[in-house]
């Protein structure tokens, strides 16, 4: 009875439906359900946080007037900085490895992934010799123009260098999105610009580009909500943004809800955006033309094509991986030439944040497509904002979440359920907050790339009988390998490198490859800080490299 | 394809076993702000000498205290550690610690280092100090911390951020010594007179100095320390090139804080507790203190290391430490409203 609305539109189908009403209704309900569920779980630390919003604010009256404009222009310029030269670093090069050969490709085409295993808080450290190396040249500034052009010079070198810094360890969100869109997109639609005219750049500008875009959007958005809940580097720089703000409201001045506010602007305006990007959109879908076809020819390049190629592809790889591991090496080789004893358990170490960090990523990855696919299972209002909610923490420092996470199984453990007091504690809550923090990742992936699937092979598939679950499991999943894998390896290194929820919420004598760097370079020990560092950028290498051989193109089962 | 993600997840499961408890021999829970190295060698000596263990979880002051709060008395900690008389205070206004019973330690520990009330005690003293280059700073132009403000410091001096707690911290001692109004036009005046915008760690601002960029930089005397010690010729460089003074020394006193303990509450072992302060009152672990990490020994009887006797003796603002936690949230307003970031 209730599908009656649909049958006029699916006449042909209509026995195929009736057949089968109530058992319909029954599933997708169940998937609804679902998704609900589990956004309910997720979003359970980020609503224990948010109850306080509505509170009477002491500070909030005092933080408008004084300090929240310099936090929002600051959090904005590297919002629109950042956001500017990921779209160069990622995009362009993406193209360039897919579409074109040119030597050196083959190399460059993973290298251009490296420079997610460097966190933040470390190339943070790197890119402040920029400044520091500045000095000599400021001090002539100041002499022979005064002290404003020495202010204005001293101010740019630093969000200069910020930006980039920021830019070229987080393109790759960005290049991966790309790549997995562009190697995806039937040669068909190509070459159809290219013999109405259309040159290379113009087939890439007005076909490529537009059927990319929800890759695209989904890069962007990550390399965003990265760059507004950093703390480390901004701090560093001297560019205190709304998550500074949040640290020094809430342990500072002991003013929670006013912390919550600043909060909760970053969330509010990471969906503004996110909703904007979707309207802007319109009534666009992307669906491929045909999922089977040949994988387009890449179109080689000679002489000085080719040298710009690589240039194009190779500043990239040098800003954001060749240069750290560079000055890491040279810190490291420092301290294990000189005779300071004094070493930490890496094994150990090692083994802890590669095992927690694969084992996360495997599970909240599988979680994220399914509740993906039972949002689009039946597209409503209502599933999409599940979604959108389910992903909000990736917007949401990590410390804010930590404290998030202990008030629920604080709560929990008060009400003395029997077994609980062995989870609250664990390995399982710092899971548990990964989840939280990372829900995103996957998620944003795994709707970029059933978008981009569109609906008509899942309907046939539905039409033939088959219901959701095996619909997903035999149609979508193989087609969402791409992203799925790129969502896994993803999250990976970002909890392999995650640093605030780790320190907070870990176990006794629990010490991770990232607690153990930034614990050293909290004592101003950069040489020693440089070894676990490297490490991580090594498993993190590792990890992206043994993945990225997943993704190569499977062998064509039909 | 399908299997090898499968037995990686099954590997990786493994992990989280863990390792089979060692006999139940002892063992105390620490929850620390502290991230030295050396605190690590200083457990480890504790094991050998009484063989109780030390288990840690460090992590920020005020976020630890929302880990004991939530945990209530589920908590495992037995002790809490901060680098940070205000973090104490704060511990134990929000009623997270018990006073501890030791008579060792009320005759180890001078009455101001202490909590009037034995929650906490201090492990060892920081003093923040005004760090400058011989060459251009002339004898007798630093005075105070107050002096800073003068005109004549335009453009000359450095410090981080007032995000970071020992810049707070010495503002609530500014505020107690002169009153908000006048703490707040201070640190209008000391943000105009610095350089550049504040940035990076105290580290930065001394290597700043050295550079020749400013003059005189705020900065913490053991991350000078640091850098005399440091594994890169640049830094040693850096040290070399600058000297220590101790402001205020006609009045209160240098701005000391302190890196302390108390211990936890709920915490079943406070006798164990008690002994692992003990031992990290000792003279032996205090001088050992004064060479690895720089800071100054609270117990009178222990050693200097060489680095700080060439600082000299100086004079303390003995300031109750409860003035630091009261008076925090005051000082971050102020320098919201001074515009020092």
């Amino acid at each position: 009875m209730a599908i009656n609305p649909q049958a006029p539109a699916l006449p042909i189908v209509a026995p195929v439906v009736t057949r089968r009403p109530p058992r319909w209704r029954w599933r997708g309900d169940r998937w609804g359900a679902g998704a609900a569920l589990l956004t309910g779980i997720i979003a359970l630390p980020l609503l224990a946080i948010l109850f306080h919003l509505g509170q009477h604010s002491v500070e909030w009256g005092h933080l408008a007037g004084t300090v929240l404009t310099r936090y929002l222009t600051n959090t904005l310029i590297l919002v629109f900085g950042v956001s500017l030269l990921v779209l160069i670093m990622g995009v362009v090069p993406a193209w360039l490895v897919t579409t074109c050969e040119f030597r050196g490709r083959r190399v460059l085409s993973w290298a251009l992934i490296l420079p997610l295993a460097i966190p933040t808080y470390i190339a943070a450290f790197v890119f402040y010799q920029g400044p520091e190396a500045a000095i000599p040249m400021l001090i002539q500034v100041r002499l022979r123009f005064g002290v404003e052009a020495f202010l204005l010079a001293e101010q740019i070198i630093r969000y200069g260098l910020l930006i980039v810094m920021l830019a070229a360890v987080l393109y790759p969100y960005v290049y991966l999105a790309c790549c997995s869109a562009f190697s995806r997109q039937s040669r068909a639609v190509i070459e159809a610009a290219r013999c109405l005219g259309d040159s290379p750049t113009r087939s890439f500008l007005r076909a490529a580009l537009p059927m990319a875009r929800p890759g695209i959007v989904a890069g962007v958005a990550l390399v965003i909500m990265e760059v507004i809940n950093d703390y480390g580097a901004v701090h560093f720089f001297g560019v205190p943004t709304l998550t500074e703000g949040v640290f020094r409201t809430w342990f500072g001045m002991g003013d929670k809800v006013a912390a919550l506010r600043l909060a909760g602007i970053m969330m509010l305006g990471v969906a503004a955006l996110l909703a904007l990007e979707q309207w802007l959109r319109g009534r666009a879908r992307y669906v491929e033309a045909d999922a089977g076809s040949i994988p387009m020819k890449r179109l080689p390049l000679g002489g000085g094509k080719a040298a710009l190629a690589f240039l194009v592809c190779f500043v990239p790889v040098a800003l954001g991986f060749l240069f750290p591991v560079g000055r890491l090496v040279h810190w490291a080789g420092l301290h294990l030439l000189s005779d300071s004893e004094g070493g930490f358990p890496a094994g150990l170490a090692l083994v802890r944040g590669f095992s927690l960090a694969l084992a996360t990523a495997v599970v909240v990855t599988a979680l994220a497509a399914l509740f993906m696919y039972a949002v689009r299972l039946r597209e409503s209002r209502l599933r999409r904002l599940l979604g959108r909610i389910a992903g909000m923490g990736y917007a949401t420092p990590g410390a804010v979440i930590a404290v998030g996470v202990l008030v629920v199984f604080g709560t929990l453990d008060r009400l003395e359920l029997p077994l609980l007091p062995l989870v609250s504690g664990t390995l399982f809550v710092i899971a548990f907050a990964y989840t939280v923090r990372f829900f995103a990742i996957p998620l944003q992936l795994a709707r970029a790339g059933l978008e981009r699937i569109g609906k008509p092979l899942e309907e046939a598939s539905r039409l033939l009988g088959h219901p959701p679950l095996r619909t997903f499991l035999r149609v979508d999943l193989p087609l969402l390998r791409a992203p799925l894998i790129a969502a896994g390896m993803l999250l990976f290194v970002d909890i392999l490198k995650e640093l605030p929820l780790t320190l907070i919420l870990r176990p006794a004598n629990f010490e991770t490859l990232a607690t153990t760097a930034y614990s050293l370079a909290s004592e101003a020990r950069l040489q020693a800080c440089a070894v676990p560092a490297l490490l991580i950028v090594a498993v993190g290498a590792i990890g992206l490299l043994v993945m990225n051989r997943w993704l190569q193109p499977p062998v064509p089962h039909d | 394809m399908q299997i090898r993600p499968a037995l990686s997840l099954l590997a990786a499961l493994a992990g989280f076993v863990p390792a089979v408890p060692a006999f139940a021999a002892e063992d105390l829970t620490l929850y620390t702000q502290r991230h030295y190295e050396f605190d690590e060698a200083v457990h480890r000596l504790f094991t050998e000498k009484t063989g109780i263990t030390i288990k840690v979880v460090k992590a920020a002051s005020d976020e630890l205290i929302v880990r004991l709060q939530e945990e209530g008395t589920n908590t495992p900690a037995d002790l809490y550690m901060t680098a940070d008389g205000g973090g104490l205070d704060r511990a134990k206004k929000a009623g997270l610690l018990q006073p501890f019973a030791s008579k060792a330690i009320k005759e180890k520990v001078p009455a101001t280092l202490r909590d009037p009330d034995d929650q906490w005690v201090a492990l060892t003293k920081r003093a923040r100090v005004l760090i400058y280059s011989p060459d251009r700073v002339k004898s007798g132009e630093l005075s105070t911390y107050e002096d800073l403000a003068d005109p004549k410091w335009r453009g000359r001096l450095v410090a981080r951020s007032s995000s970071n707690i020992y810049n707070q911290s010495l503002m609530t001692t500014v505020i107690e010594a002169n009153g908000a109004e006048a703490a707040g036009a201070w640190a209008a005046a000391v943000r105009k007179n610095m350089v550049r915008p504040p940035q990076g760690s105290d580290r930065d601002q001394i290597r700043a100095v050295a550079a020749g960029l400013a003059d005189v930089a705020l900065a913490n005397t053991y991350y000078l320390g640091l850098l005399e010690i440091s594994e890169d010729q640049k830094d040693r460089d850096a040290a070399a090139a600058v000297r220590v003074f101790f402001p205020n020394q006609e009045g209160r006193g240098a701005h000391v804080n302190i890196s302390g303990a108390g211990i936890v509450k709920s915490s079943k072992k406070a006798a164990l507790a008690a002994q692992f302060l003990e031992f990290l009152l000792s003279d032996e672990i205090q001088s050992l203190y004064a060479v690895e990490t720089f800071e100054y020994p609270v117990s009178e009887t222990a050693k200097w290391s060489a680095t700080q006797e060439k600082w000299g003796k100086f004079k303390s603002d003995e300031v109750a430490f409860s003035v630091l936690g009261d008076r925090n949230a005051e000082a971050v307003r102020l320098f919201n409203q001074a515009g020092w970031e």
